[in-house]
């Protein structure tokens, strides 16, 4: 059965915002559409569409040639459309199994549910990503105790388990390490000769180059063009996006001098994943910290912030620290921001003011002196060209790219000396990733140290002088100099220490 | 004014006001005799016990976690018999009488605030069993008898029109709004505590100690339920076993009709206001209709409910 979707001048408003003007897409059996564009420009909104999670406001899908509507998600998936979402619809009480097949369990004669069939069917799914992942993903596994990596594969079965026409991965590799990443394209690769078609959203724009046989790019809710990826640059298709973009490798920030004061040296720490970590962060200098996902990065991150119980020894300026708590870091100038930033980087229901403040508001007295709290916090805000209606709105209101701004914000009101970032780009559009990497350079300037993860190989090695790169929760290798390609953090990611060769 | 704007301004206290407003002059449906200047006072006399020991069970539900304060009712009756029995009636202990009060509440309070932010009991288990407890230390010590007796100057200064008509307790719940306001609206602690009512995770990674505020808020609950029994003996003049029973369910509800989210992090406390003026309206208005007492009980807890069950869903609908 060969499928071809044509989505013709789609319009979504939701309210007064128009979400999508003018959405197109073109894609049939057998073809890998990337679709792209910066946050808020309508890839969601236009995939909500075709899924029929949301109703258009104008505009047609044709299917085959025929007008069609889908009025809800089972409709579509009755015609082999589904999408994998990156907010997880799983449920966290359910086991693995359960998740996948829910509301479409394999039943026996008697319309009872075929356990046998649905473990069985499970554990081939599970099976297609063997060797990436760990022994708990079960089928019988409760949802809830796996991590997010594992989860987005569930999540990812879950919508395979139709046996879909259409598929479209929606942010999908975003949580995902590099050994996971490489098994799904290698999958998309086999689905796209057994004849699947596939719509692929993401931010990285090497998967694009990796995967996808045309990229449609959306701008404002509207699709300002198709290019085939044989014959396009990532240039080209960045200035397709916006205006004005800047990649990582137009800001190297410079090497920091030997003499510059010490802000944090960390001997043997241990705590959560981290074993027997030890490095020197100097004034003004931006360390990267790779590896795959999950590796303790976030760990060390947190430990070195308060958040976890750690051992070994921490000097902050020569002076060694004991905290229990991140207030007790705060006081030594350490800000950190999280890697999840509905969950541990944002009050999404409070008002922007009220995230930019929360750490700062006992500087404001006994009864705060509000005028200065909105001073400081408008400043703030177009220091970091918020795109904002009001201090007053709930935070949750804000793009992708300004909440993080937001995160961000709330920390350099505090003037940090040693800044921790988990993975701050993730999520975040291309233009606001620009802005990002000028502020770090800025703040390096200024003599901030900083810590950075970052899930992107090319932000680590177009920003940082030195990368940690970290695997079972220890540093296996220390890139910097003529070592500092991507091919070695690769290399060393895996565990390849020292050695040349590649995997 | 189109529907957003309208939307804007139409918010859960703002909307329980119009309520009542409205509520009082249906009373004029059932009882002509209801509209007037004295029972409007009543009424809000009434509401204002409600409403200062509601102040506790507002900050309690806004800090978040499944927050609920049901030992509030046991707090009460022990500072109402606690006044009742120190000052024996006499004028000059009152200020020991209020002291002893305060006293116990705080410490009811702070039991509840260590048991659920330290020891992680949940507060509907922690303050069920504090209720328990504080029962008991009243029967034991009292040994069911109620000696003691009001002094004339609680009644004087708290239940009898003071300034223009007014009881004094309407003027002290007027100031404790104002209190709540600042404390909830421009001090860190408030910011705080709306803070872990929304994300815990959050607040504590940007530095909110979280056990501390959730001690605090427990704390201060004791203290205002305690507060709102010493006034209510002003009131009563006498004191039963169970006076502060009667609170318990309608301190949680005038919070939830005041707009303030069950599950923390959203709420005021002009909003209580406005929803424990709501209740006492239904229940006044249940008694001008003449029901049987058994009756009046029966349809009010069944309102309660209602109110609840429907803003209960409308958070639903917003989530």
């Amino acid at each position: 059965m060969t499928l071809q979707l044509s989505v013709r001048s789609i319009v979504k408003r939701y309210g007064g915002v128009v979400a999508l003007r003018d959405g197109n897409l073109d894609i049939q059996s057998g073809e890998v559409v990337s679709l792209i564009g910066a946050n808020g420009s309508g890839k969601s909104t236009l995939s909500k569409i075709i899924t029929g999670v949301v109703a258009p406001n104008g505009g047609q899908l044709l299917l085959n040639g025929h007008p069609v509507h889908f009025s809800n998600p089972q409709a579509a998936r009755g015609r082999g459309i589904t999408a994998v979402y990156q907010e997880l619809s799983l449920v966290p009480d359910m086991t693995v199994a359960e998740n996948i097949w829910l509301a479409h369990e394999p039943l026996r004669l008697n319309f009872r549910v075929n356990r046998k069939a649905m473990r069985k069917n499970t554990e081939d799914l599970i099976a297609l990503f063997d060797g990436t992942i760990s022994e708990r993903l079960q089928p019988d596994t409760l949802v809830t105790v796996l991590p997010p990596d594992e989860r987005q594969i569930v999540e990812i079965l879950k919508a395979l388990s139709i046996d879909p026409q259409l598929l479209i991965l929606d942010e999908a590799t975003a949580s995902l390490d590099s050994s996971q990443v490489n098994r799904l394209f290698s999958l998309v690769k086999q689905w796209q000769a057994a004849g699947k078609a596939i719509i692929f959203i993401t931010h990285r724009m090497d998967e694009i180059f990796r995967i996808a046989d045309k990229a449609t790019v959306l701008r404002n809710g509207q699709s300002v063009g198709t290019v085939d990826i044989a014959s396009t640059s990532e240039r080209e298709i960045v200035n397709m996006m916006i205006e004005s973009a800047a990649t990582p490798d137009d800001i190297k920030i410079p090497v920091v001098s030997e003499d510059a004061p010490v802000r944090l040296d960390v001997q043997n720490l241990g705590g959560g994943r981290v074993e027997d970590v030890s490095f020197t962060l100097r004034d003004g200098e931006l360390l990267g910290l790779g590896g795959l996902h999950g590796q303790g990065q976030e760990d060390l991150l947190l430990a070195l912030f308060g958040a976890i119980p750690y051992t070994g020894r921490v000097k902050v300026s020569g002076k060694e620290v004991h905290y229990r708590h991140p207030r007790d870091a705060m006081k030594y100038d350490i800000a950190f921001v999280p890697g999840d930033r509905g969950r541990e980087g944002l009050l999404l229901v409070r008002s922007i003011i009220e995230n930019f403040q929360l750490p700062s508001w006992n500087k404001y007295g006994m009864l705060h002196n509000q005028d200065a709290a909105q001073r400081d916090a408008h400043a703030m805000a177009d220091d970091l060209q918020l795109v904002y209606a009001g201090m007053q709105t709930p935070v949750n209101s804000l793009s992708g790219g300004n909440a993080q701004k937001v995160v961000l914000g709330k920390w350099l009101l505090r003037h940090p000396k040693l800044l921790l970032l988990d993975d701050p780009t993730k999520g975040v559009d291309v233009g606001t990733k620009g802005e990002f990497y000028a502020l770090l350079k800025r703040l390096t300037e200024a003599g901030t140290a900083i810590l950075f993860y970052s899930s992107d190989d090319d932000e680590l090695l177009g920003l940082c002088n030195r990368v940690l790169v970290l695997q079972d929760g220890r540093v296996r290798d220390t890139l910097t100099g003529e070592r500092l390609t991507h091919s070695e953090l690769v290399a060393a990611s895996m565990g390849a220490t020292n050695n040349h060769e590649v995997a | 004014m189109n529907a957003q704007t309208l939307r804007r301004y139409l918010t859960p206290p703002l909307i329980a006001l119009l309520l009542a407003i409205a509520l009082f002059f249906a009373g004029g449906f059932i009882n002509p005799d209801f509209i007037n200047v004295t029972q409007a006072i009543n009424i809000v006399r009434l509401a204002a016990f409600l409403g200062i020991i509601a102040a506790g069970q507002t900050l309690v539900i806004v800090s978040g976690g499944e927050g609920i304060d049901l030992s509030v009712g046991a707090v009460v009756t022990l500072a109402a018999i606690l006044t009742f029995r120190i000052t024996g009636g006499d004028n000059n202990l009152v200020g020991v009488g209020l002291l002893a009060s305060l006293s116990a509440g705080f410490i009811v309070g702070l039991l509840n605030g260590i048991g659920i932010a330290l020891l992680r009991i949940p507060p509907l288990v922690m303050t069920l069993g504090m209720t328990g407890v504080v029962s008991g230390t009243i029967l034991v010590v009292t040994q069911g008898e109620m000696l003691g007796a009001t002094p004339a100057l609680m009644s004087t200064y708290i239940a009898r029109p003071l300034i223009f008509g007014i009881p004094g307790v309407i003027i002290i719940w007027v100031a404790l709004g104002v209190v709540m306001w600042l404390l909830m609206e421009r001090t860190t602690y408030g910011k705080h505590l709306f803070a872990i009512g929304v994300n815990r995770t959050a607040a504590r990674l940007s530095g909110v100690r979280v056990e501390r505020v959730v001690i605090i808020t427990y704390t201060l609950a004791g203290l205002l339920a305690a507060l709102g029994g010493f006034m209510l003996l002003g009131f009563a003049q006498t004191v039963l076993l169970n006076l502060g029973d009667p609170y318990r369910f309608p301190s949680i509800a005038a919070v939830v009709v005041g707009g303030t989210m069950l599950t923390g992090g959203k709420g005021s406390y002009w909003g209580t206001m406005s929803g424990a003026l709501v209740l006492t309206l239904i229940d006044s208005l249940l008694r001008a209709m003449g029901l049987a007492e058994a009756y009046q009980l029966i349809v009010f807890g069944g309102l309660l409910v209602l109110l609840i069950a429907v803003y209960g869903r409308e958070l639903n609908l917003r989530q």
